[in-house]
């Protein structure tokens, strides 16, 4: 599939409008983008920036399935100022060497999102670090239990606030 | 005690006993394998070629902790390891001896910060240290330094004269 | 199960793998749930390598983090301090004089070629064969020589710096790179007599650990996997970055998908690094070797970026965010070996247990590089 292509498709879910407070791009924060951006490789490291709402994840990874992409990382990043947290999918193609960003933000007091195992089984050892570090739930995860943190840990270290 | 049964003094005498019992100890250390993390890359290469840790008896890599006397803790120990960590300690016979190698197994090196949540601060929290080796990661000669000075604390001898500053 | 009316109990029992053991390379467990000698589930268990690389990354200066990159893969640590310098390069926009790239692909290369042979000897041992390592390593050590001259370390170097490089590579250094590289390229012949023709490594490798291509896709996998695999995939060729567009090399690509297929790519590999190292030596014009104007305390303006170079294991990734402060606001560290070792579970499903060790060793871990 060629960004154009991707970029239709992943516009039609991405449909349902940007999650408002945006991450910061290119010095204006607070200004809303579109929901699906080419972005230029050299500056940014990927071709297309798409925002979804967090219950349209696991349709966009669908679609990045069936483009023969593959899941590079999966970052969780605590906006605390927003009180929301993002997540970002990296996705690459083999073939063609295209990369696209997935963003979603779920409100940080009730973090969840669907899980994209069933898609990408790669993204559950991603998905585990990710509650690990900011207490994620991916909802309809098989295992959700610490991966890199000791096994009875309950503390989130990434969040903004761990430790005061 | 009655007279019959004491056994009068400068009968039996272990210590010279002991002293062979160390000499032979301190020129066959048998370290455990047991890498952690970076140091135990250096580990390696004092074991291989060019290093050969065999010109000094130590060269007999275990990987069982029955078999072996010496542990190299080499790198980071975490909250996670630290338990296994300990339980090779408990399983290794006596008499052992530990060698803390590079800033980690030391004090926790480069990871320590305030608030950090899952460096063990220095392997000498959870059971005794014999030699330090300071360095991130030592050098393979600053590891052979260390199994000198181990000798040394066996033996109470130094085997090997330190070398001169030029 | 049943056979003429008999029922026969299938018995399972769990084994733990690690987390000492000498197969696993440090510090992996892996939880197996064995039917004798097969295996029904091979249950990876990381952790036990976690410092906390990302968090550090937030609370100290970009700077300061510099040298906890060289401590992620550290058998390969100049493509971690690469992929992190470039990412904060792109996000702060400054650009790289011409002579400091083409250092920093001779010195990454070089330090390709000792991870790879690092990887060769550990590997040997995994399979039972001891000499192999001390070839190896004699030949490492000649690495290190090079990059300790320049660098000042034998392993964590951290030598790129934003901007360029800390030092200039000197003629002794260029010269004795160019000697390494003859006297490497001689010995290759021997390595193949020594391992790729022993048959009993053949033996143990050939059609052992396969990994489809589509498995490889669907966990992420990268480097010398998926290439082991059919699948020319190589991050200096689809998002060429640093002097690698200027030079001309091949990405050695073997179907077989078994142990073997990745093997022989490794090897394969290093004859292209020392392609790639005489290129860069010959078109490296004298010149400056930093940025000029770089701040001492960089602040990137806000933003976020991705940057990914081809380590020794894979891509290695690096999602830097800033909001303008002198620190990360988040720095997500995306490590090959994590994705190489998540296929683990599915593709070790009902092998002998000494076959999974093989396929174990094939995937080339660093565990911290994985935990992180
Ligand atoms: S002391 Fe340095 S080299 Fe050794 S394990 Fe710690 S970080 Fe790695």
């Amino acid at each position: 599939m060629t960004i154009q292509d991707l970029t239709t498709r992943l516009g039609e879910i991405a449909q349902g409008g940007a999650t408002p407070p945006v991450t910061p791009t290119e010095g204006q924060p607070a200004a809303p983008v579109a929901p699906v951006l080419e972005t230029d490789h050299a500056k940014r490291g990927t071709d297309l920036d798409v925002t979804v709402q967090p219950d349209r994840i696991q349709d966009a990874a669908r679609i990045m399935d069936q483009g023969g992409y593959t899941l590079e990382a999966i970052t969780g990043v605590d906006w605390i100022a927003d009180k929301q947290y993002e997540v970002v999918y990296d996705f690459t193609s083999f073939a063609s060497g295209k990369r696209v960003a997935v963003r979603t933000r779920v409100p940080r007091d009730i973090p969840a999102l669907p899980s994209i195992h069933a898609i990408f089984p790669g993204a559950n050892w991603h998905e585990r670090e990710t509650h690990d570090f900011f207490g994620i739930k991916f909802s309809g995860h098989p295992q959700l239990t610490p991966l890199l943190l000791p096994e009875d840990a309950t503390f989130h270290p990434l969040r903004k606030d761990f430790g005061t | 005690m009655d007279e019959q049964t004491q056994v009068p003094p400068g009968l039996i005498h272990f210590a010279a006993m002991d002293q062979i019992l160390d000499l032979a100890r301190a020129n066959s250390l048998w370290p455990m394998t047991f890498g952690l993390a970076c140091c135990a890359i250096e580990m390696m290469a004092t074991g291989a070629a060019r290093f050969d840790m065999a010109r000094f008896g130590c060269e007999v890599f275990r990987p069982s902790p029955r078999q072996s006397d010496v542990m190299i803790v080499c790198g980071t120990i975490n909250k996670k390891m630290a338990p296994a960590v300990v339980t090779l300690y408990d399983q290794m016979p006596e008499p052992k001896w530990v060698i803390a190698m590079g800033n980690c197994a030391i004090s926790g090196g480069p990871f320590v910060f305030p608030g950090q949540y899952n460096v063990v601060e220095g392997v000498d929290k959870l059971f005794p240290v014999d030699v330090y080796i300071p360095g991130c990661p030592p050098r393979p000669e600053a590891l052979i330094e260390g199994f000198l000075e181990l000798e040394k604390k066996l033996t109470g001898k130094r085997r090997w004269p330190v070398a001169k500053a030029q | 199960m049943s056979i003429e009316g008999q029922t026969i109990h299938r018995e399972t029992f769990v084994v733990n793998l690690g987390p000492q053991h000498p197969a696993t390379h440090g510090v992996l467990r892996i939880k197996l749930t064995m039917d004798g000698e097969y295996i029904d589930d091979a249950e990876p268990v990381i952790g036990y390598g976690h410092r906390m690389h990302e968090k550090m990354g937030e609370n100290r200066t970009y700077a300061k983090f510099l040298p906890n990159t060289a401590r992620m893969d550290y058998v390969a640590a100049m493509f971690n301090t690469h992929g992190y310098v470039c990412a904060v390069e792109r996000l702060a926009g400054i650009t790289v004089p011409e002579r400091a790239e083409y250092i920093r692909v001779v010195t990454a290369e070089l330090n390709r070629l000792a991870s790879h042979l690092l990887w060769a000897g550990a590997f040997l041992i995994d399979l039972g064969g001891f000499t192999p390592l001390l070839y190896t390593f004699d030949d490492r050590e000649h690495i290190l020589d090079l990059l300790e001259s320049v660098t000042g370390a034998r392993l964590t170097f951290c030598y790129y710096r934003f901007g360029g490089v800390c030092n200039d590579v000197d003629d002794q250094f260029v010269a004795g790179t160019r000697e390494f590289i003859a006297r490497l390229r001689s010995r290759m012949p021997m390595y193949h007599a020594l391992i790729t023709k022993n048959i009993i490594f053949r033996k143990r490798c050939e059609g052992i650990g396969i990994i489809p291509a589509e498995t490889c896709r669907r966990y992420g996998a990268t480097g010398p996997v998926v290439r082991g695999s059919g699948i020319a995939y190589d991050v200096r060729k689809a998002e060429p970055y640093s002097a690698y567009p200027q030079l001309n090399f091949n990405i050695p690509v073997y179907p077989e998908a078994d142990c073997m297929a990745r093997y022989l790519v490794r090897m394969d590999e290093m004859m292209e690094s020392m392609r790639i190292i005489e290129q860069a030596l010959d078109l490296m014009q004298p010149g400056p070797v930093m940025a000029e104007k770089v701040p001492k305390m960089l602040k990137p303006p806000k933003g976020d970026c991705y940057f990914n170079v081809e380590s020794a294991r894979g891509s290695f990734g690096v999602r830097a965010i800033s909001d303008g402060t002198d620190k990360a606001y988040r720095l997500k560290l995306r490590s090959p070996c994590f994705s190489n070792m998540s296929l683990f579970q599915e593709c070790s499903r009902g092998m002998l247990l000494a076959d999974a060790l093989a396929l174990l060793g094939s995937l080339d871990l660093v565990i911290p590089d994985m935990d992180r």
